[in-house]
C-alpha cells in the first residue's frame, strides 16, 4: 500500500553569495525527507519541491507563491538571512501556511506563519558576552559584515559590556562579500585589543581570520576571537591553524557527544562522505523537517493549524538534544552551548547549560544585573558559575 | 497666510527613498489615488553628501531597511520635510538609526494600500506642530536672551525717575503699552537713549 504523500517546499539558494550554506541547508533537508519517507514510523511520505532563489532576496518572494499556487504546498522549510525571511512573511502570512526557519537570526520578530527553529539571541550572543566578560575581558573590538545580524549583535554587546564597566574599543565593519581586511588586521596588531568580537560573514570572515592568524604569528601575539556563527564546514573552507583557538557559541557543533547526534553524524558521512562535515545550520534543517513530520503524524494531517497545535511543547530528541517548539513566541527551546575551534576543524565543547533554554526573542528577560561586571568579587564568580556546567 | 490641513492631500509632492520594486508599486499607486506627484531616488542617492534631491518636497517616505546603518555617523538625510519611514526590521540597532531621523509617522511592512493615508495626515499634522512649536520656541528664546537688556532698562529708569524697581518695571511695560511696542524693544531704545526714549521722536520715526 502506498503511503498518502504531502507536498512540501524547500526553499535554499545553492547559487549566489551565501550557496556553500544554502547547500549544506538543503542537502540536510533533503536526508531528513528520505528518512521519514523511509520509516516505517510515518504513515506519510515528504514530496520535496525544491526552488533556488540564487540569494536574490526578491526571488524568495516569488519562489515561495509558485510552491503555494502550483504545488500546493502548506509547508516551506527554508531561507537563511532575514531579509529573505521577511520576502516570505507577508506570502505564508496572508495564505495561512507555515514557514520552518532554520538559521540562528537576531530576534525581535515573531510571526504566528513562522515556526523559528533556529537560535534566538539568548541562545548564541548572551552566553558568548557572559563568557567573555567573566574569563577574557569587558573591553572588547569588534569586527563584522555591514548588515543587520552585526547591528544587533554589537547593540547588545555594547548593552552588557558598557553595564559590566567595559567598553568597544573600536567597531569595524565590512561591505558583505568585502574581503580587503588588512586595514583592520593592521589596526588590531598596533592596538593589541584583549579579544576581537568577529561577525563577519562568509568569504570576508575566512580572509579575515586567515589574514589576522598570519599576523598575529608574525607579531608574536596571542588574542581570542569570539564568533556566534562559525561552523565545522567553514573551519576546512579557512584551514585548520587558521580556524583554531575561535571562541564560538552555538545551539549545535557535531562534536556533541551524544548517541543521537553520534548516530546522526554517522549517516551523514555515510550519504556525503567521510570528509564531510555537519553544520549548525544543517542540523537545523534537519530538525525542522523531524519537528514538521512529528507534527503532521500528532495532527493527523497537514492542515496548518493543527500541526502548530501539534507542535508546541512536543519534546523531539534531536542531534542537538532535546528540541520543542514555544507555542508563546514560535521559537525553539534549544541548549546553548561553547566552543573552542582546535586543529583538525573540530570544536571543542566546554560548555552547555543545564537544560534547553526557552527562546527570548526580543531579549526581554535579559538582566543586565545579573550578567555581572568587569569587577567582579571572588563571592560572586562562584555563585554564579553554580549553574554553567563545564562538560570537559 | 491660512494653515494647510493636513487631510489635504492634493497636490503635495512625495519623495520616494525606497529599493523594493513591490513596495514601490503600492506607495505610488496610492499616492497617484491621492493626487500627489511623486519623485523618487535611490537610498544610497538620498545620503549622498551632494543632496541630489534640489526641489522641494511635502513628505518623504523612506524604507527603512534600505540603508545600512553606519555607527560612526548618524544619517545624513539633508532634505527638511516630514519623513514616513517603513520599518521592516525591529531591532533596536534599527529602532535607534530611525529615533535619529525623526519620523513623523510609520507604516510597518507588508505594505497595503491601507494605512499610507493616515501616515501622511500624521506627517502632515506632525510637520505642522513641529512648525508652529519652533516658532514659540524662538520666541521664548528670545524673550530669554533680552531679559538681560530688560533689566538694564529697569535699573536705568529706577536711577533717572528715583522709582523703585516695581514701578520703574511698571512704568516701562506702561509706555511701551501706549507706543505699541514690546517690553524688549522699549527697553533697547531706554538702553541706548540713557533714560526714557523722547515719545515725540518716537511717534515721528
Amino acid at each position: 500500500m502506498t503511503k498518502p504523500s504531502i507536498p512540501l517546499g524547500l526553499v535554499f539558494s545553492r547559487s549566489g553569495p551565501y550557496a556553500m550554506m544554502g547547500g549544506e541547508m538543503e542537502k540536510s533537508a533533503l536526508m531528513a525527507v528520505d528518512e521519514v519517507n523511509a520509516s516505517e514510523a510515518f504513515d506519510f511520505t515528504f514530496v520535496p519541491h525544491l526552488r533556488d532563489p540564487g540569494g536574490v532576496v526578491a526571488a524568495y518572494h516569488t519562489a515561495c507563491d509558485d510552491l503555494i499556487r502550483t504545488e500546493q504546498v502548506q509547508h516551506i522549510v527554508g531561507c537563511y538571512t532575514s531579509a529573505s525571511r521577511k520576502q516570505v512573511i507577508p506570502i505564508v502570512e496572508r495564505t495561512e501556511r507555515l514557514l520552518w526557519h532554520p538559521a540562528r537570526y537576531e530576534g525581535f520578530e515573531s510571526s504566528d506563519n513562522v515556526i523559528y527553529v533556529g537560535a534566538a539571541p539568548n541562545h548564541t550572543v548572551v552566553p558568548l558576552i557572559q563568557h567573555m566578560l567573566k574569563h577574557i575581558s569587558a573591553d572588547v573590538f569588534c569586527a563584522g559584515s555591514n548588515y543587520v545580524w552585526t547591528w544587533e549583535t554589537n547593540r547588545v554587546l555594547r548593552e552588557i559590556v558598557g553595564n559590566a564597566g567595559g567598553r568597544i574599543i573600536a567597531e569595524r565593519l565590512l561591505e558583505l562579500g568585502e574581503t580587503a581586511v588588512d586595514h583592520i588586521v593592521r589596526e588590531i596588531i598596533e592596538r593589541r585589543p584583549p579579544v576581537v568580537f568577529n561577525t563577519l560573514v562568509g568569504e570576508s570572515s575566512y580572509v579575515f581570520m586567515r589574514a589576522l592568524h598570519a599576523a598575529t604569528a608574525r607579531a608574536g601575539l596571542s588574542i581570542p576571537m569570539l564568533s556566534c556563527s562559525l561552523c565545522e564546514p567553514e573551519l576546512k573552507l579557512i584551514g585548520s591553524a587558521a580556524a583554531a583557538g575561535c571562541i564560538t557559541s552555538s545551539a549545535y557543533f557535531e562534536s556533541i557527544e551524544d548517541d543521537e547526534n553520534r548516530a546522526f553524524v554517522a549517516r551523514w558521512k555515510a550519504r556525503h562522505g567521510s570528509e564531510s562535515s555537519v553544520s549548525v545550520d544543517g542540523q537545523s534543517t534537519y530538525t525542522c523537517v523531524m519537528l514538521l513530520a512529528r507534527a503532521i503524524r500528532r495532527a493527523g494531517s497537514a492542515d496548518v493549524a493543527a500541526v502548530r497545535r501539534a507542535a508546541a511543547n512536543h519534546s523531539y530528541n534531536s542531534p542537538q538534544g532535546p528540541v520543542w517548539v514555544d507555542p508563546d513566541n514560535n521559537h525553539c527551546f534549544l541548549t546553548p552551548r561553547l566552543a573552542r575551534s582546535v586543529p583538525g576543524c573540530r570544536f571543542e565543547i566546554f560548555w552547555e547549560a543545564d537544560t534547553p533554554e526557552r527562546p527570548d526573542p526580543y531579549l526581554s528577560n535579559l538582566d543586565l544585573a545579573s550578567i555581572g561586571t568587569r569587577f567582579e568579587t571572588a563571592d560572586a564568580v562562584t555563585r554564579r558559575s553554580n549553574h554553567l556546567r563545564v562538560i570537559k | 497666510m491660512s494653515k494647510p490641513s493636513p487631510f489635504s492631500v492634493r497636490g503635495r509632492r512625495a519623495l520616494m527613498v525606497m529599493k523594493d520594486e513591490r513596495e514601490i508599486s503600492t506607495v505610488r499607486r496610492q499616492l497617484d489615488r491621492l493626487g500627489m506627484s511623486v519623485i523618487e531616488t535611490d537610498p544610497d542617492q538620498a545620503l549622498s553628501p551632494q543632496d541630489p534631491v534640489q526641489d522641494p518636497v511635502d513628505v518623504i517616505v523612506l524604507d527603512a531597511d534600505g540603508i545600512p546603518i553606519k555607527s560612526d555617523r548618524p544619517p545624513a538625510l539633508k532634505i527638511n520635510a516630514p519623513i514616513i519611514a517603513l520599518i521592516g526590521t525591529e531591532t533596536p540597532s534599527r529602532l535607534k538609526w530611525l529615533l535619529d531621523l525623526q519620523p513623523a509617522s510609520f507604516l510597518i511592512k507588508p505594505l497595503r494600500s491601507a494605512g499610507l493615508y493616515t501616515a501622511l495626515v500624521v506627517a502632515f499634522d506632525c510637520a505642522q506642530r513641529r512648525l508652529e512649536d519652533a516658532a514659540h520656541v524662538e520666541k521664548l528664546e528670545e524673550r530669554i536672551r533680552s531679559r538681560r537688556l530688560v533689566f538694564g532698562a529697569v535699573l536705568q529708569v529706577m536711577r533717572s525717575h528715583a522709582l523703585s524697581e516695581e514701578d520703574a518695571f511698571t512704568l516701562i511695560r506702561q509706555t511701551a503699552m501706549r507706543y505699541r511696542t514690546t517690553i524688549e524693544q522699549l527697553s533697547t531704545e531706554i538702553l541706548a537713549a540713557g533714560g526714557m526714549p523722547n515719545r515725540t521722536a518716537r511717534s515721528a520715526s
